[in-house]
């Protein structure tokens, strides 16, 4: 059983039996979820969502994807009612997403995106110019510091995909650090944060690889909704997801989320990522 | 050093060796047998794999996605025998045969050419050459299999390869001797003490017959016979059989011993009553000299009552000589006396004649003798006699007697051949008692030593012999020191 068919068998069950008998008639709040975090670990989503679904008196449940694309899909479809994207998709969706809420970090609503390479590699990659003739692992085209600002480097540095031996997308931040972690990859672009919190809890593949390069600091990837949006529980969602701060399950679950908080934020926020992808071309920004 | 041990550890333990010994050549013939259908195996496994691998891999490898095609060989490859050791490494290669994803990127490094190149001493074919699954059988035994991925139209889409080395299809000697070691280990456990018991009971038999062998000679044959064991066992039955054997042939040999025994007591008495014979013969000699002298010059009164002291103190020797062999006898005696040296001379005077010796006497007495006159006299006869004998025709003999306080010497030359010590010790000891002369010397020797003295060879006379007899100058009553 992979990791989808586990949380979909979690949502099912926490769907029905963490909601309680008193919101089994109570309407239901989806959230989608991407590799913007490590979000596959289905003890704690159990614990987000009973949280969220107490103080929004509704059934809330999760839905996890690797990939980008798929979760803005579900969320334009409707399937879904609120989304945690990267940066990226929310401006070169930006005319139909709305931003409910910008996590902080490190006190900041921005990240970074990080180079990674393995530590026992034998030939190291010391900087984007040192990519040409290697494998590469990008986390996901939609991703922010999984792609785009991957494409802006190798394009200041004068590498074409073409000029690298391989290049490919491991669906997920937290893959591209195993990628590289076993030499798949000779090196990898990984969001700065999804990095330091692996670190944090001590995953190997964090620990076999070495950063090499930090970029400039971007907005954190927000928690967007459809722009026209109509379920009566988002304003009280982005309420809540604002106050968790202030009480100590809620600190709890920020913790672990290795977060501080969320503010409302403002389009501004991604300015930086917005010129990026607008210099990179086939970026779908202008 | 296993044949020092006992029977009872010696069985148990070799009957262990042999279990253990069996072990080892059940494992050593089954080793290879068992490599050989492990590789079998491991061959199928492979070949199981190869065909999961190329399913699986096929939609990832036409959406080439390398990510997904890595996730499956990383999972995939567990289904190897050796993987987890590193011995095993499966990778899927494009239309090109280099490497899209391998479960080892650092040994199947993403992108790297593989097919038609030296690969880890293996040189794979080229991609034009593999249309079907192949399998490369190096000589170390490790094995390189390849096989093409094809979608359902039949178009290449790229390879899967999997690699196996050497040590996977080595014995695994540790595997296979651990259940062999388990189960001696077991036997022995087993067998020890059952083997201790065998022994034991084995052995009780023997030790039986040992018990008896050991009282051989202590104890009554008889009764030994009856307590040899008797037993069904063939090997046991010879051993006891041959002990009771010998225990009989000891019975013969003691009731033979016994009757030699006895004649050579009888023969002892022969001897020692000649030699009595011959102790009373010597003075007799000389008192029928003096009946013949009494009865020619028996008219002369001095004559006539020297012959007569002669007589007496020659029958008081004969007397003297029977008490000697009746130890319990009490018998008064006088101190020598000067004269006796004389009377002896005398007695010895017809065997020197006969043999024409001339006999001389030297008496140096410078205390009061107080030694015993019969026991003297009769060594001083017995020495002059032999000294007789010993110088031979026309030889000399010279006897002297010396006294002072402490001891009485008295000491016989003889002009015959010289007499070693060892010739003497033989002469005296009591087993060489067929000569009767030689049982004179002996009574020397036992006489000087019931009084305290000596007897012995002057080795510093020469030419001749010279014999030594003294005993201490004590009184006449004193007890000699036994018999």
């Amino acid at each position: 059983m992979d990791r989808r068919q586990v949380l979909k068998a979690f949502v099912a069950m926490t769907a029905g039996a963490s909601s309680g008998v008193a919101r089994a008639q109570a309407p239901r709040l989806r959230i989608g979820l991407t590799a913007v975090i490590l979000a596959d670990q289905a003890a704690f989503l159990a614990r987000w969502a009973d949280y969220l679904s107490r103080r929004l008196d509704c059934n809330v449940s999760f839905v996890a994807r690797d990939e980008y694309q798929p979760i803005l899909d579900l969320l334009f479809n409707g399937q879904i009612d609120a989304a945690w994207v990267c940066g990226y998709p929310y401006v070169r969706y930006e005319s139909r997403l709305r931003l409910l809420a910008v996590p902080l970090y490190q006190g900041l609503p921005l990240y970074q995106s990080y180079l990674i390479r393995p530590k026992s590699a034998e030939v190291k990659v010391r900087g984007w110019a040192d990519l040409r003739g290697k494998v590469f692992a990008y986390s996901d085209p939609l991703s922010n510091s999984g792609w785009l600002v991957a494409q802006g480097q190798l394009a200041t540095v004068g590498i074409k995909a073409k000029d690298m031996r391989r290049t490919f997308f491991s669906h997920g931040h937290r893959n591209v650090a195993e990628a590289v972690a076993a030499q798949l990859a000779d090196a990898g672009s990984i969001d700065g944060y999804v990095w330091e919190t692996m670190r944090l809890q001590n995953m190997s593949a964090a620990g076999q690889t070495e950063v090499v390069w930090k970029s400039p600091l971007h907005g954190f990837p927000p928690i967007v909704v459809s722009s026209g949006a109509v379920h009566s529980r988002i304003h009280a969602l982005q309420q809540t997801l604002l106050a968790m701060s202030g009480d100590d399950a809620g600190r709890a679950l920020l913790k672990a989320l290795n977060l501080n908080g969320f503010i409302a934020g403002t389009p501004s926020v991604f300015d930086s990522i917005r010129g990026l992808a607008r210099s990179v071309p086939g970026s779908g920004v202008v | 050093m296993l044949a020092r041990l006992p029977y009872r550890i010696q069985i148990p333990l070799g009957l262990s060796l042999a279990v253990l010994l069996t072990a080892l050549l059940v494992t050593v013939v089954a080793a290879p047998i068992s490599a050989r259908i492990a590789r079998d195996e491991t061959l199928d496994t492979v070949d199981r794999a190869a065909v999961l691998l190329g399913a699986q891999s096929l939609p990832l490898l036409a959406a080439d996605d390398t990510w997904e095609v890595f996730a499956l060989l990383r999972n995939m490859v567990a289904l190897l025998p050796g993987a987890a050791s590193g011995h095993a490494r499966a990778a899927v290669l494009d239309r090109q045969g280099r490497v899209f994803a391998g479960s080892e990127p650092a040994v199947l490094e993403t992108g790297r050419y593989l097919l038609g190149k030296s690969v880890r001493g293996r040189s794979l074919p080229p991609p034009a050459a593999i249309t079907h699954r192949v399998r490369i059988n190096n000589d170390d035994g490790a094995i390189t299999l390849i096989d093409p991925i094809r979608s359902e139209d039949g178009q290449l889409l790229g390879y899967t390869l999997i690699e196996v080395d050497a040590p996977m299809f080595a014995p695994d000697w540790t595997a296979m001797s651990k259940p062999a070691l388990i189960g001696a280990g077991l036997a022995v456990v087993l067998l020890a003490p059952a083997g201790w018991w065998i022994g034991r009971r084995m052995m009780r038999p023997v030790a039986r017959v040992v018990q008896v062998i050991e009282r051989i000679g202590r104890e009554d044959p008889a009764r030994l016979r009856m307590e040899v064991p008797r037993t069904q066992d063939r090997e046991l039955g010879r051993i006891s059989a041959a002990v009771d054997q010998l225990i009989a042939e000891m019975q013969v040999r003691q009731k033979a011993e016994q009757r030699a025994l006895s004649a050579e007591r009888m023969a002892a008495l022969g001897r020692m009553i000649g030699a009595i014979a011959h102790e009373i013969n010597n003075p007799l000699g000389g008192l029928l000299t003096a009946t013949q002298t009494l009865s020619v010059h028996g008219a002369s009164e001095e004559a006539r009552l020297r012959t007569h002291d002669l007589l007496v103190r020659g029958l008081h020797q004969i007397r003297s000589t029977v008490a000697a062999l009746l130890p319990q006898a009490r018998i008064e005696d006088r101190p020598l006396e000067i004269g006796d040296l004389e009377d002896v001379a005398t007695l010895a005077q017809p065997a020197a004649a006969q043999r024409s010796v001339q006999v001389s006497t030297n008496a140096d007495v410078e205390s009061a003798m107080r030694v015993p006159s019969g026991a003297m006299r009769q060594v001083m006869l017995n020495l002059l006699l032999n000294a007789v004998t010993a110088a031979g025709d026309d030889g000399t003999v010279h006897a002297q007697l010396y006294a002072d306080a402490d001891r009485v010497r008295f000491a016989v030359t003889n002009s015959g051949d010289r007499l070693t010590r060892a010739a003497l010790e033989r002469s005296i000891a009591a087993e060489s008692g067929n000569d009767p002369r030689g049982f004179g010397l002996w009574v020397c020797r036992e006489i000087a030593t019931q009084y305290a003295g000596g007897f012995d060879l002057d080795d510093t006379h020469t030419p001749g012999t010279r014999l030594v007899f003294w005993i201490p100058n004590r009184e006449q009553h004193e007890e000699p020191l036994g018999h």
